[in-house]
């Protein structure tokens, strides 16, 4: 059923400073039947601006805590960007805190994920996510 | 003020020297014998200061010494590299897992549409067929368990965030530390070496600190 209701073939940016989260999200997306090779990944959040104004995403799944500049400012710089800002960005952190919550729905993210997670949950988020576009609405 | 000087100059209280000083008819004296008293006062000042300085001095010096000394790993710089190390060996035995499982999670979908296909051609009761049914069993097992060791792989992110913070935590306290040394080395009279204006790499830190007798 949901997966009727996800494009299987959609281009995500997985945006982490730690390689292997990176690469737990990328598996989590493919057991969930997205395309292995449509799967992107960016380290910094400066490679992931520069990666967003030179190609087309339709989803951004990034880490909060980051090193320079955090998610909730990559989230931010997003939705100041004229091209970027409809852009879907699922926030996943570490920390369930209330404050960072409220912080993320202010800037306008479309879902909010805590570590540990599986695909199941994952799943759940996309596909709320996407179900929300499809009604007309936007952030979380 | 001619009738209050003398006054003052009665009170037996009063030093002599500051009794005569009152009592002297010769302004340029009067001056001098004030400045020489508020010298000697700030002289006294000074020097417990100095003092205070010094045995601050040396006790961030032992603190220093003592972090070199007692402590296992020897120093700052020595800690930091453990802890990054260990961030190093546990994203690469991570790595190694997740390797592990991208490598059998196919294999496993294999075996599942293997003895899906052999089923087809299998009667019920035959060897092959309950050899089949069990093999599904136990690639579904696995291609779920595969997955779940990727996600089970989240410690290392999760425990990597906590060194990170310890690091930069051990890094502030160094450098506030430096700053101790850089103050109260200055404050007890030691010149102050040019290195010590700005530090900014371990080098720079470890020399500043030598200089200091680190």
């Amino acid at each position: 059923m949901w997966r009727e209701a996800l494009d299987k073939n959609m281009k995500i940016l997985v945006v982490d400073d730690f390689s292997t989260m990176r690469r737990i999200v990328r598996n989590l997306l493919v057991e969930l039947g997205f395309s292995n090779p449509l799967i992107q990944e960016a380290a910094t959040t400066a490679r992931t601006q520069s990666m967003l104004r030179s190609q087309p995403f339709d989803l951004v799944v990034t880490d909060w805590n980051m090193p320079n500049m955090t998610g909730i400012d990559l989230l931010k710089a997003i939705r100041a960007e004229a091209s970027l800002k409809g852009l879907p960005v699922l926030m996943v952190t570490a920390e369930n805190n209330r404050d960072q919550i409220i912080a993320a729905a202010q800037a306008g993210v479309n879902g909010y994920i805590v570590k540990p997670f599986t695909a199941v949950t994952l799943k759940e988020k996309l596909t709320k996510i996407f179900e929300r576009i499809a009604a007309g609405g936007v952030a979380a | 003020m001619n009738a209050a000087a003398p006054a003052l100059a009665m009170d037996k209280d009063l030093p002599t020297e500051l009794r005569e000083l009152l009592n002297s008819p010769n302004g340029a004296e009067f001056e001098q014998a004030l400045d020489a008293i508020v010298r000697q006062r700030e002289q006294h000042m000074f020097r417990a200061l100095g003092q205070l300085a010094r045995d601050l001095h040396d006790a961030v010096r032992r603190l220093g010494t003592d972090l070199a000394q007692d402590g296992f790993p020897g120093n700052v710089a020595d800690a930091r590299q453990y802890l990054q190390d260990a961030l190093e060996m546990s994203a690469n035995a991570a790595h190694r897992t997740i390797d592990f499982a991208e490598r059998m999670r196919p294999q496993a979908e294999a075996l599942t549409i293997n003895a899906a296909e052999m089923l087809k051609w299998s009667q019920d009761n035959e060897p092959s067929a309950v050899l089949a049914r069990e093999s599904v069993m136990f690639a579904e097992g696995c291609r779920e368990g595969l997955a779940e060791l990727v996600v089970a792989q989240s410690w290392q992110d999760l425990t990597g965030q906590r060194i990170k913070k310890v690091d930069n935590f051990i890094g502030s306290v160094e450098s506030t530390l430096l700053e101790l040394v850089r103050l109260t080395g200055a404050l007890a009279g030691s010149d102050l070496p040019a290195s010590a204006a700005k530090v900014s790499s371990q080098e720079e830190a470890d020399r500043l600190l030598s200089e200091f007798g680190f």
